[in-house]
């Protein structure tokens, strides 16, 4: 039965419109209205599922559309409603086949249709979804949306031209072209002529501009695409006019600046002297051409060398220093990448620092008297300059000059707390961003800065009470709004607090929150599907499509990853908790009783604990907030399969990030502890093609020799001859041990620690009985050639490393790296 | 020294200077540059008083960095409810950026503000402050901007080696 009467059927009819209007619940009132009179008419009962998920009612929501769907079958209403229902749980797969199964019913129903090409957009079924888009196109061939619709199907199938041709049909069948700046007409030309470029020929997608010019509203791109072009096909004359027009329309815009240099000709990585000087006169013509242009004043910098980098560099400083500019050392800090560029920047920058104090004037010629902040800031710079070499003693000294020059600077404050935490003094940092604060307390920049300094220094309790300061006021719970807020830089430094709090659980629950706001970019592009479409931001829309394919290596992504795999590999190889470090080097008997009383302390801290969250929880719930069920995160440190959770953290990687070796670093960690050889030696070899000499891949090929020789006979003949193939690439036919003293004698020369660390490693798992040479190893690090690997962070790893080998000499290690690090509090006994 | 020595002297390059309020949020920029520049602790209630007062209250900036403040309070003046007098309980620029006008700046700023009192508030008949006896360079100041010295006040700091000061005012004509 699924016709109504007519009263009925009109009621029917106001009900999926208030659906349309979102009038949920007037909606709900008129369901129930007919359901009254028909209780078994099934798209009724569908729709009132529907309504129910509106109105936050899950279970009834999936119970009344599955009624109805039962009541009529044939329905394709019911099988439409169902997959919204799908939809809006984002179980796509599921809403896919209800949309099928409705459009079986109804083959020609455009809202259906076009309800299934989102969802075949937003999973990347391209071919399925030119299919969808071909229909709707055949069925209303008057409308524009569908033919822009089939044409960003063909190009995101990587068929350009095809969707030009659909474009280009489209265009000719338009009479009535409008005269007036039309943005919508204007921007699918624009986007017509994006996919010409696409294909590669330049010389048609350059024709095309002059033929739209008329037409498009956005003269910029225009102008920027002609010069681009003009430059890709070697109209060199041309291209110089263009970008010069360009340069006059924004002088601070480095790319035209680039394209006019690579316009004249002037293009390779290393100019010959007479192309330097000609580069460096085009920049001096802009600079007077433009006297205010930042970028006609910085560029040079990039491209001078010897005394000519001396001259440029030295007039820039003096402008910057004298201005007052606190970025400047991140802006010139590029350069020093160039050891000369870095040691004339060091020598002219202590030039200025004598003459200011003899004169207050730049050199001893005297040409003006500085401001007292010229001085302030050059005492800013060189602090900047020798933390970045590293030179904590030198940094310090003069950010204390500049601090007593002046007080009151933020900045000053808050490097000066950068050069201790590069020091390794957490707290003394923190003491100087906390100072940093107070005088600017609202700053939220600085308040953040220190929010992730006492994170740093562990000091969870502060950083909470700081990063809430600037909360909204009516924020309920102002931790939880972080979350919300999506802000990952506080999860990921809390995540790695906790992991080295020896908290695995919750700092898992943490690297989930940044994995679930991936999840959430992810499907923040569902509404842009058709937005996209119905307000023509057609290479926006391309662009947010791409950018969404890459999204998961973004760094943050990669980060959480790294620590994840780190917790579920610990939470594997140690069920009964991660050592926190200073249970590191412990007897078992030990650790037994320090754990033992950690947990005394734990179960009178959770006593109080819950009694003050009890307090909290009636608090918050007061107020309407959400009550955090597992605070502790055992959800995730409680998991059956730690290694497959890993896994499923890392997959996105293996496909977006597999040029990076931590990838396949990652996935040996995870496949040797499942024991899956196989899939071991594959991240192996992967390893290998990226980067033969990584210091930690040595390591892993030691341990995957071992755990070959381990299974020994148990190896299927199968794998045992795939491994045997790949045997030689892996060991160029050395045992062991030799193949570990050609990895030393290899990297002799090149003084990395890392490298050491590797070595010392693997030597102690081939030899466990005998640290004595895993030691020897490492100490080598106290020779000089070392000096620029001898990080601080490479310091705490060999100090790692020895506490894990139960290290007799590890005292003496101490004393040796606090010789080279006397502010970091790890090696003070 | 060559003839045209004086000719050749170097030039002040231009600088930004401008007043600004104190607010609760760089209070603790005020409370820097007071330990820098004064051997006095000053109590909670010193600051809470600043964050009233308006306009006679300044921080004073140096090309966009904080170097100087001045802070007054109004008292009643002797036997009269409608006259106030205002003394200026601070008022100092960081050392390296001194004889470069910042000081007259704010005490300019104070004094015009003293004398244009709008109508719902007491006319201000006089400023006034105390100088440690032998800050030459102070007294020297403050004569400049009109100031005299109205009286010597013995041991008026028990805790410093020279313990005298002098009180100056300025009489504020109506």
């Amino acid at each position: 039965m699924r016709e109504l009467p007519q009263k009925e059927a009109n009621l029917f009819k106001q009900i999926l419109r208030c659906y349309e209007n979102k009038q949920y619940k007037k909606g709900f009132k008129g369901a129930e209205q007919i359901l009254k009179k028909f209780p078994e008419h099934g798209e009724t009962l569908a729709l009132k599922g529907l309504f129910y998920n509106h109105l936050d009612k899950k279970e009834e929501a999936y119970e009344f559309v599955k009624k109805g769907l039962r009541h009529d079958l044939k329905s394709h209403v019911c099988w439409h409603v169902f997959g919204l229902l799908y939809r809006s749980d984002k179980n796509y797969e599921e809403a896919m086949k209800c949309y099928s199964q409705a459009l079986k019913i109804d083959k020609e129903n455009l809202q259906i249709m076009r309800d299934y090409s989102l969802l075949q957009i937003h999973t990347r079924n391209y071919e399925a979804f030119a299919d969808t888009r071909h229909q709707l196109l055949e069925l209303r061939p008057q409308n524009r949306q569908f033919w822009i619709g089939l044409a960003i199907a063909y190009h995101m199938m990587g068929k350009p031209e095809l969707g030009i041709k659909v474009l280009a049909t489209y265009e000719e069948t338009l009479k009535d072209i409008p005269t007036k700046p039309d943005y919508e007409h204007s921007e699918m030309l624009l986007y017509h002529n994006a996919m010409l470029e696409d294909t590669g020929d330049i010389q048609a997608a350059f024709d095309h501009l002059s033929t739209i010019e008329a037409h498009v509203c956005d003269p910029k791109t225009l102008k920027e695409k002609r010069a681009q072009f003009l430059l890709t096909l070697g109209r060199q004359e041309e291209a110089v006019a263009a970008y010069r027009t360009l340069i006059a329309h924004n002088p601070d815009n480095f790319a035209y600046m680039d394209g006019l240099r690579k316009s004249l000709g002037l293009d390779n990585d290393n100019l010959t002297c007479e192309e330097e000087v000609k580069v460096l006169d085009v920049f001096k013509e802009l600079q007077k051409e433009y006297p205010r242009s930042n970028a006609a004043k910085r560029l040079p910098l990039r491209y001078a060398t010897g005394e000519a980098f001396v001259k440029t560099a030295d007039g820039y400083l003096r402008i910057m220093l004298r201005k007052g500019v606190p970025s400047l050392f991140v802006n010139i800090k590029i350069l020093y990448t160039d050891k000369e560029k870095e040691q004339a920047i060091e020598k002219l920058a202590l030039g200025y620092l004598a003459a200011l104090d003899k004169s207050k004037c730049f050199d001893t010629a005297g040409s003006s008297i500085e401001p007292p902040t010229a001085l302030l800031w050059t005492l800013y710079f060189l602090a900047q300059h020798f933390d970045f070499k590293r030179d904590t003693a030198q940094a310090l000294g003069y950010i204390n000059r500049a601090i007593e020059h002046t007080p009151t600077l933020v900045e000053l404050h808050m490097t000066k707390g950068r050069i201790l935490k590069h020091a390794g003094d957490l707290a003394g940092a923190l003491d100087s961003l906390n100072e940093a604060r107070e005088l600017d307390l609202q700053d939220r920049f600085i308040n953040s800065k220190c929010t992730k300094y006492m994170l740093r220094a562990d000091k969870m309790a502060e950083a909470e009470k700081t990063v809430v300061l600037f909360a909204r006021a009516d924020i309920v719970d102002p931790l939880n709004d972080l979350v919300d807020m999506q802000a990952m830089w506080y999860s990921l430094e809390a995540g790695e607090s906790h992991i080295r709090q020896g908290q695995l659980g919750r700092a898992l629950k943490r690297f989930h929150q940044v994995e679930k706001h991936f999840v959430d970019f992810t499907e923040d592009q569902f509404d842009f599907h058709m937005y996209c479409l119905r307000k023509m931001t057609l290479r926006a829309y391309i662009a947010l499509l791409k950018l969404e394919d890459q999204l998961r290596s973004h760094a943050y992504y990669v980060r959480a990853t790294q620590n994840a795999v780190r917790c579920y590999v610990a939470l594997f190889d140690k069920p009964n908790g991660e050592d926190s470090e200073e249970m590191e080097g412990m007897t078992d008997a030990e650790k037994k009783k320090f754990r033992n009383k950690q947990r005394k302390a734990e179960l009178k801290a959770q006593k109080e604990a819950e009694e003050k969250k009890a307090q909290a929880v009636l608090e918050i719930t007061k107020k309407g907030g959400k009550v955090d069920e597992d605070p502790e995160g055992l959800k995730y440190s409680k998991t059956e399969d730690p290694l497959g959770a890993a896994l499923k953290f890392l997959k996105p990687l293996q496909e977006l990030a597999a040029e990076r070796i931590e990838t396949h670093l990652m996935s040996f960690e995870i496949y040797i502890r499942k024991n899956k050889l196989l899939l071991a030696l594959k991240s192996l070899l992967k390893s290998i093609k990226i980067d033969a000499n990584n210091a930690t891949l040595h390591e892993q090929l030691v341990r995957f020799a071992l755990a070959v020789q381990k299974a020994g006979d148990t190896l299927k003949p199968a794998v045992k001859s795939v491994i045997n193939k790949h045997w030689e690439t892996l060991y160029q036919g050395k045992d062991l041990s030799g193949f570990n003293a050609q990895f030393l004698a290899k990297n002799k020369d090149l003084g990395s620690v890392p490298h050491l660390i590797s070595a010392a490693i693997a030597v102690s798992l081939i030899h466990p009985n005998d640290k004595t040479k895993a030691e020897e190893i490492l100490f080598a690090m106290g020779e000089d050639k070392y000096v620029s690997t001898r990080s601080l962070e490479n310091c705490l790893l060999s100090m790692k490393t020895l506490k894990s080998l139960r290290s007799n000499r590890l005292q003496e290690f101490k004393t040796k790296a606090a010789k080279w690090y006397p502010k970091a509090t790890a090696f003070q006994s | 020294m060559s003839s045209n020595a004086i000719e050749d002297k170097p030039k002040n390059a231009a600088f930004r200077v401008g007043l600004g309020d104190i607010t609760p949020n760089n209070l603790g920029q005020l409370k820097r540059l007071n330990t820098v520049l004064f051997p006095v602790v000053y109590a909670p209630s010193f600051y809470k008083e600043v964050l009233e007062i308006g306009e006679f209250a300044k921080i004073i900036y140096f090309n966009d960095v904080c170097v100087g403040a001045v802070c007054c309070r109004k008292e009643d003046a002797d036997g009269s409810t409608s006259l106030q007098n205002l003394y200026i309980a601070t008022l100092g620029v960081l050392a390296p950026y001194r004889r470069l006008g910042l000081g007259s700046k704010m005490l300019m700023h104070i004094l015009e503000n003293a004398e244009q009192t709008s109508s719902n508030e007491s006319k201000i008949a006089k400023v006034y402050l105390h100088v440690q006896s032998n800050n030459e360079e102070a007294l020297e100041f403050y004569k400049k901007h009109g100031f005299e010295v109205a009286e010597k006040c013995e041991n008026y700091y028990p805790n410093f080696e020279v313990s005298d000061a002098f009180k100056l005012e300025k009489v504020l004509t109506a």
